[in-house]
């Protein structure tokens, strides 16, 4: 009967511990050091011209709201999957840039993975407009420019700018935009330099066109969204060099 | 008294959590919420805030807001009293939910890859891809195993981490309008959100 009675109680300390313990958590969790504070200094960038970027923002934003969009969305008549097949030719046309970007970073399986690519949807894609090298794993698209050849090389931004149409930017991967335009096969096409930008904007809306809405998202959820595009883009940036 | 010891061990076993034995996987976890979401997104004739509702409670029950906000203030949350920490954990609560939320309700029967995950101590990262028509865009779960539950603590879309670009700019407009300064945007965006998007815009 003692037993069972201790037993009992043993029970009863068990049942209230327990209830601690659950009360405990409700408590906020403390997990530890800030995982973010390591990379602060690194994700950041200088941003002298500030007023001036937030001028080129601020036109930038008009144009995509009363210039681009518009005619991305009337554009829209064209079935997505023309559109998208349209978009997967521009981007196979761009293949010089991302080859010779990753024999600079000497990266040599990357730009046989490009020169694959580049024979297959140039051939089997019928010219660029189907990408059938993407259902081979091993035959993920690589993505490489000028810019992040610079920063593979420990090149830094220099300071943060914001293009006109091309928006986000900065000093190095501005530099290695210009410098990008010659690995263009549209720069050796015998186009004027305006019939070239038609090329460009034409580009840009066909994939406004297959975009959905994440502009007009981030200025839902951002306080300030020039900060917030600044910041998001030093960290693409930074991922993409990582990679 | 062997036998006292005995009962003792087996309620204790039956009680206490053994996080060291289950070893609550946070791929699993994730997976399960994700599954659970893309159910609700999934389920045709649905009203839409009964949507909002149900999206919301499994957000709320894998995400952890308290450690995002602290995480997000970063060096301010320190400067930050009770107060003003508990109002911002409010406010920075909802504003991610909305974040998240317009995100996911954009969904149009994508399909989700799991592709692995990286445990250490206490923290993981899960990794997965959204297959688009266009793409496939790496997502990114990171967690913090609280008991026997990961918690999302931020989400990373191609690279770029929420809490990170969050952390960004908020520690720029608290340095520049302080954190009274800072809470009173939050609040504003938080009450535009809410005016603006109704159960569907």
């Amino acid at each position: 009967m003692n037993r069972f009675r201790q037993t009992v109680l043993a029970l009863l300390l068990l049942l209230v511990l327990a209830g601690a313990g659950q009360a405990r958590a409700e408590e906020p969790f403390d997990a530890g050091p800030d995982p973010f504070a390591a990379e602060d200094a690194k994700l950041q960038v200088a941003d002298p011209l500030e007023p001036f970027n937030r001028g080129v923002f601020w036109v930038n934003d008009k144009l995509y709201f009363y210039l681009f969009k518009p005619i991305a969305r009337g554009y829209r008549v064209v079935p997505e999957g023309v559109r998208s097949r349209i978009g997967n030719a521009f981007t196979n046309l761009a293949f010089p840039i991302r080859f010779v970007n990753s024999l600079l970073q000497l990266k040599f399986r990357g730009a046989a993975v490009e020169f694959d690519r580049f024979l297959i949807n140039s051939t089997v894609g019928l010219g660029g407009f189907f990408d059938p090298a993407s259902n081979l794993p091993e035959l993920k698209a690589q993505n490489e420019d000028l810019g992040q050849t610079f920063g593979r090389y420990g090149i830094g931004h220099g300071f943060y700018l914001v293009l006109p149409v091309l928006g986000a930017s900065s000093l190095r991967d501005g530099v290695g935009t210009l410098g990008d335009v010659f690995l263009d096969p549209w720069y050796y096409t015998g186009l004027t330099w305006a019939e070239q930008g038609g090329v460009k904007g034409g580009e840009i809306v066909n994939w406004l066109s297959l975009d959905r809405d994440t502009y007009e998202q981030i200025k839902r959820d951002a306080i300030d969204p020039y900060l917030f595009i600044r910041n998001a883009y030093i960290q693409r940036r930074q991922a993409q060099v990582d990679q | 008294m062997n036998r006292m010891l005995l009962s003792l061990v087996v309620c204790l076993l039956l009680i206490l959590p053994l996080p060291a034995l289950a070893a609550p996987s946070a791929i699993d976890q994730v997976r399960q919420t994700v599954d659970q979401v893309l159910g609700v997104l999934r389920t045709k004739g649905m009203d839409e805030t009964a949507r909002r509702d149900q999206l919301r409670t499994l957000i709320r029950a894998r995400f952890d807001f308290a450690l995002m906000s602290q995480w997000t203030l970063g060096p301010y949350w320190r400067k930050a009293d009770a107060a003003q920490q508990q109002r911002f954990i409010g406010l920075y609560s909802d504003l991610l939910e909305a974040n998240y939320l317009g995100k996911i309700e954009k969904y149009s029967g994508e399909k989700v890859n799991y592709l692995g995950e990286r445990v250490e101590s206490g923290r993981a990262e899960v990794q997965t891809e959204v297959v688009t028509a266009q793409a496939h865009i790496p997502l990114n779960y990171r967690l913090s195993l609280e008991g026997e539950d990961w918690k999302v603590y931020d989400v990373v879309i191609e690279g770029v981490s929420l809490v990170r670009t969050y952390r960004g700019t908020f520690g720029e407009i608290a340095r520049k309008d302080g954190i009274d300064g800072l809470l009173e945007q939050v609040a504003q965006k938080v009450r535009e959100q809410k005016a603006g998007a109704g159960p569907k815009s």
